[in-house]
């Protein structure tokens, strides 16, 4: 038996051998930090540095749960991320089947490169882009579009209604054009003989879409929502912060864990606070990730992550 | 059926195009506003038609010039070298994770997604890069910290060797007389040209548009990058506008900070290169169906 | 590519991750202590190299090394030390000073700022520095004088020294000049916001396309008229400038209440813009594009030359309330010694530089003669020829290095500039809690708590954006819920005990 394993790792040596400096890599760019987690767990004083100073058990995570708004970015934190989830993924995967359909060489150029595009640009500069939609001064929707429709003006800054459908969209607008570059590379390796024989059958594209390539690109669906989930309780500050411009009437439905945490410690300026909030989102990740790959490897052992 | 194949084809059309216009349309109304004078975007917003064009904002970045062109020179250094080597240590760990006989094929696959849902945060990080590895304000900090692989990137990698590179390929190599490493280089790789452009092309984007390294590992000047310059004239002016207390004193370097169209250029002009750069990535799209379609 | 060995690239790469470890780069590491050459004709005591950080806006200089090598040649012969300038972006500041005293980089002189300057003694981050002042800072004692001097003690001890520039502030009323006399507009009795009303109406009435009244980014227009101590963060204020001792909620006083009722009239009548919350370009900015016909704001003397360069046009101003000088007010920039100091000793002997050497002061301010500006007269210069505020290679922000007191006045300032200055702060009103800091850290959870809902609703109220009637009594119910009352009595007993220690 034991002359079997070693046998097995001989074998292997030199496939260990290549994953050895990506390795090292995260031992030393993601594990070695990680005993900076104990941050969260101190009142850190320089004068005595990170591991001199005091222990003050879950002190820093207080401020977390303290506030009555606790449950409200916690909330808002979930059904955004939530229907990113959902919106993105579906969307991301219609454009990709869709990219994949087109032929032509000019117009496949033209789309991969322009749905892109807004991926390159900064969440400040969106930000400005949709005050540019939205402001009420000077608005593109306030003043050309809305009266056109015979509509009254919004005041968009400060009617927070809109905004889980104005963030949701920015989102799909910025994100979904990526995303649908990596399920169209996927899609791209599918070995065309499957649709040779599909079509000879004659199953209708439809069809095709259907049996062939959702299938076999589910293991990069199931990993990219899976990785999805471990980030729920986190969010993109720049999307929450920037766009909303940091208006406080919009709070109810713009704030999230991350926003919160900014505003709070904007004064404070305390590490032991701001490493608590990452362990906490980092946690619920966790926890979720390893329900969710659980519940996956019961249908379908192959998807699995681990 | 070939009714049916021209109806996708106008369905695909038309749907990407009307996403295509929604993309553009605000690149180009950036585009428009970074040649607006200032006092039209103040007076109408921003407009596809501004009452007056302006190249002051790019006359500002030219007097920047000296600054900018070596800034350039930074990124375009750090966006080759990080993503080639990126690229390598990504598929070279991603594809033992892929084979289905590695030995411990749960713990690495732990072991990197682990990576992406915990970490120390930024002050261990630092502690590390700087006292052990002694990077700052060395071109290294602009290249490793946190860039130079992705824990997404590898399994994102892994997953495509599991289904796109048929394990019979492999075996016909090995009976053949290669040896493992000859058959992920001669045979893995070429197959998965799509995704090596892919995750390319992220990381391209990563490195050309990271300011995070710049800005927490480098104080020295000479080692700015593009998005580092820029990304300093742009949050500065927010910081300093959170900071009431501060912005009375202030009251002079306010007036020296880049007014609104400025801002529009600066982004123009973080973002033209990866434009041009990007037709490089894309080629590998459409080779890897010729690839799929010979085999 | 092609032709490359597998094994080669497993190689390069492994190159690359061991010569990352092993690099110490050609440019500077972090901390190489006495790295700087020995000083010429003084060979018994080596120079020792200073590493003075602070902040700038936007790019650093292009001809910082000169303006370094200069200095250097002063500080050798006068104190035998050279002085490596850490220029850090404002954005960064926070992050990376916090990082280089954790991993306890070289760092000898930095700039504080107000609002952490508690928190950073609290945390063990500073050098106190009494024994300093007295054996090598004659010069910044004194220079500051005995009341502003003592405005940042904590516990009685120093950790930092306010650097001299206006310390107080006035708060009035500005409009173009241009604008006032076209519809006849009289600024001498404005005293009140009462007294703004008929002069906010009358730009509405008479420009359609103008925004009567801005504020600037992340503000409203009445962040810069204030009548009372906030203490540093309004969390607990003393009103009436700070004249009596009692800690009281700010924003349940009756004051606060009429303000934002006020600003909800002026709201609701126009002379607000529709977009104050979300506003992104400065008061002159707006006022220069001609969108914007007024504001409120923080003045000092200088104010209406400074004002007039920034808009480009003559503008008329009126103080609506006295100097006054608060905390705050004086200890918004400060400098102090880094715990990480190998030598504090020579950190304060360059920093008593800064307040008493009017060289030093003007090569950081301005930078070197006959590059950067020329003398008009003794007092003051001007740019050389084909210079301008743009294209000049190095500017220095003056109320940051020092004592700028000691600093040339630009041709068109007025000459007595800083004879007014200093007039400006002695003659200030002081509040009586002048001096005393709050440390948040013992109530920091309710600290966060509270900042977030301020930012939740403040702007949006003080904008008159939101109904008061309705929301102000939401605010201030959020705002027990949040802990302000805890905040309020931590202040209290912090403050009796500073007074009681007077």
């Amino acid at each position: 038996m034991d002359e079997v394993a070693k046998n097995r790792w001989k074998r292997f040596a030199p496939l260990l051998l290549l994953m050895l400096p990506g390795l090292l890599y995260l031992l030393i760019n993601n594990y070695l930090p990680m005993f900076g987690m104990i941050i969260a767990f101190k009142d850190i004083n320089f004068a005595k540095g990170i591991f001199g100073s005091d222990w003050i058990g879950l002190k820093n995570f207080e401020y977390l749960f303290k506030t009555s708004d606790a449950f409200i970015i916690t909330r808002n934190t979930l059904l955004y991320n939530g229907a990113f989830i959902i919106v993105n993924t579906l969307g991301a995967i219609t454009i990709a089947i869709l990219l994949n359909e087109i032929r032509a060489k000019l117009y496949q150029r033209f789309y991969q490169s322009v749905v892109i595009l807004p991926h390159l640009i900064s969440m400040v500069i969106v930000s400005y882009l949709v005050f540019a939609m939205l402001s009420s001064d000077s608005g593109l929707l306030n003043k050309s579009i809305l009266p056109l429709l015979g509509l009254e003006e919004i005041s968009w800054y400060s009617s927070k209604e809109y905004w889980p459908y104005i963030l949701t969209t920015v989102n799909i607008w910025k994100g979904i054009g990526f995303l649908s570059v990596i399920y169209l590379a996927s899609i791209i390796s599918i070995d065309p003989e499957y649709y040779e024989a599909a079509t000879l059958d004659g199953a209708s594209k439809w069809q095709q879409i259907r049996k062939i390539t959702v299938p076999l690109i589910m293991p990069v669906i199931t990993i990219m929502t899976l990785l999805a989930i471990g980030r729920i309780f986190y969010s993109d500050f720049g999307l929450f912060y920037q766009v909303p411009m940091d208006s406080g009437i919009l709070s109810d439905t713009t704030s999230v864990i991350d926003t919160y945490v900014y505003r709070a410690l904007m004064n404070l300026g305390d590490i032991g606070m701001s490493s608590a909030a990452g362990v906490y989102q980092s946690i619920v990740g966790f926890v979720l990730v390893i329900l969710s790959n659980y519940t996956v490897r019961k249908f379908n052992k192959e998807n699995a992550l681990f | 059926m070939a009714h049916e194949s021209k109806w996708i084809k106008w369905l695909a059309h038309s749907v990407l195009m009307t996403f295509s216009f929604a993309c553009l349309i605000p690149f180009a109304l950036l585009i428009i506003s970074s040649i607006s004078s200032e006092q039209s975007i103040i007076n109408n917003g921003y407009s596809f038609f501004p009452q007056e064009f302006s190249l002051k904002a790019y006359d500002y970045l030219w007097d920047h010039w000296g600054e900018l062109g070596r800034a350039y020179g930074i990124t375009i250094f750090i966006t080759v070298v990080g993503t080639a080597a990126s690229l390598a240590m990504t598929s070279m760990l991603a594809y033992p994770m892929s084979r289905q006989d590695i030995p411990w094929k749960n713990f690495w696959a732990f072991f990197v997604f682990f990576t992406l849902l915990f970490n120390g945060g930024l002050v261990p990080t630092y502690l590390i890069y700087t006292q052990v590895f002694e990077i700052k304000n060395t071109i290294w900090a602009l290249i490793v910290p946190g860039l130079l692989m992705n824990g997404f990137h590898v399994l994102l990698v892994r997953t495509f060797f599991m289904t796109s590179v048929p394990p019979a390929l492999i075996e016909a190599a090995q009976i053949d007389g290669a040896g493992e490493i000859k058959a992920f280089y001669k045979i893995v790789l070429p197959l998965s040209m799509p995704i090596m452009a892919t995750i390319g092309l992220f990381e391209a984007i990563m490195y050309w548009n990271d300011w995070f390294n710049g800005m927490t590992y480098v104080t020295d000047p000479s080692l700015f990058s593009i998005q580092n310059i820029l990304n300093r004239i742009i949050t500065d002016i927010q910081f300093l506008s959170n900071n009431s207390n501060l912005s009375s004193t202030a009251g002079e370097a306010m007036a020296e900070m880049p007014t609104t169209s400025v801002r529009m250029a600066i982004a123009v002009v973080g973002v033209l290169p990866i434009l041009i750069a990007y037709p490089f990535f894309q080629k590998y799209f459409i080779k890897g169906i010729t690839i799929g379609a010979v085999k | 590519m092609r032709k490359f060995p597998s094994w080669g690239i497993a190689f390069i790469v492994l190159a690359l991750l061991l010569a990352a470890c092993g690099s110490n780069g050609s440019s500077n590491g972090p901390a190489k202590p006495g790295e700087s050459e020995p000083a010429k004709g003084n060979e018994t005591e080596e120079s020792y190299e200073l590493t003075v950080a602070y902040f700038t806006f936007g790019s650093v200089p292009k001809d910082q090394l000169q303006i370094e090598q200069a200095l250097n040649e002063i500080t050798k012969e006068k104190i035998n030390a050279t002085v490596k300038l850490l220029p850090i972006s404002f954005s960064a500041w926070q992050n990376q000073i916090n990082l280089m005293l954790t991993s306890n980089e070289k760092l000898d002189l930095m700039v504080l700022m107000g609002t952490g300057y508690a928190n950073q003694v609290s945390k063990g981050q500073l050098v106190e520095m009494d024994s300093l002042l007295k054996e090598h800072g004659s010069g910044i004692v004194e220079a500051l004088g005995p009341d502003y001097a003592k405005a940042a003690l904590i516990d009685g001890k120093t950790y930092g020294v306010p650097t001299i520039r206006d310390l107080a502030q006035k708060y009035g009323f500005y409009m173009p000049k241009a604008l006032a006399d076209k519809h006849g507009i009289d600024l001498s009795n404005v005293k009140t916001l009462d007294d703004l009303e008929p002069i906010l109406k009358k730009i509405k009435e008479s420009e359609p396309n103008m925004v009567p009244i801005v504020n600037s980014v992340n503000a409203s227009p009445v962040t810069t008229f204030s009548t009372r101590d906030s203490l540093g963060d309004d969390m607990g204020v003393l009103l009436d400038n700070g004249q009596n001792l009692e800690v009281v909620n700010w924003f349940e006083t009756e004051e606060y209440a009429a303000t934002v009722k006020k600003m909800r009239e002026w709201y609701l009548a126009g002379y607000i813009g529709k977009d104050a919350v979300t506003v992104k370009e400065s008061k002159s900015d707006l006022i220069k594009a001609g969108k914007g016909g007024s504001a409120l704001a923080a003045m000092k003397p200088g104010f209406d030359v400074q004002e007039e360069r920034q808009t480009g046009m003559p503008i008329v101003s009126a103080e609506m309330l006295p100097p006054t000088a608060k905390t705050n007010t004086v200890t918004n920039i400060m400098w102090g010694i880094a715990k990480n100091s190998k030598n504090p000793e020579k950190a304060m002997q360059f920093l008593n530089l800064m307040y008493s050497d009017k060289d030093v002061v003007n090569l950081l301010d301005w930078g070197i003669e006959g590059t950067h500006y020329l003398k008009v007269s003794d007092n003051v210069i001007d740019y050389p020829e084909g210079v301008t505020a743009s294209t000049v290679g190095y500017a220095g922000l003056g109320w940051m290095f020092g004592n700028q007191f000691l600093s040339y006045t630009f041709k068109g300032d007025d000459e007595q500039l800083w004879e007014k200055m200093k007039d400006f702060n002695d003659t200030a009103v002081k509040s009586k809690a002048l001096g005393f800091t709050f440390d948040s850290s013992p109530v920091k959870t309710e600290y966060a708590a509270v900042s977030n809902v301020i930012t939740q609703y403040r702007i949006a109220l003080e904008c008159g954006a939101l109904d008061p009637d309705k929301v102000l009594p939401e605010f201030n119910s959020k705002l027990k819920d949040a802990g302000i009352e805890k905040i309020i009595a931590e202040k209290q007993k912090q403050l009796d005990a500073w007074a009681a220690a007077q």
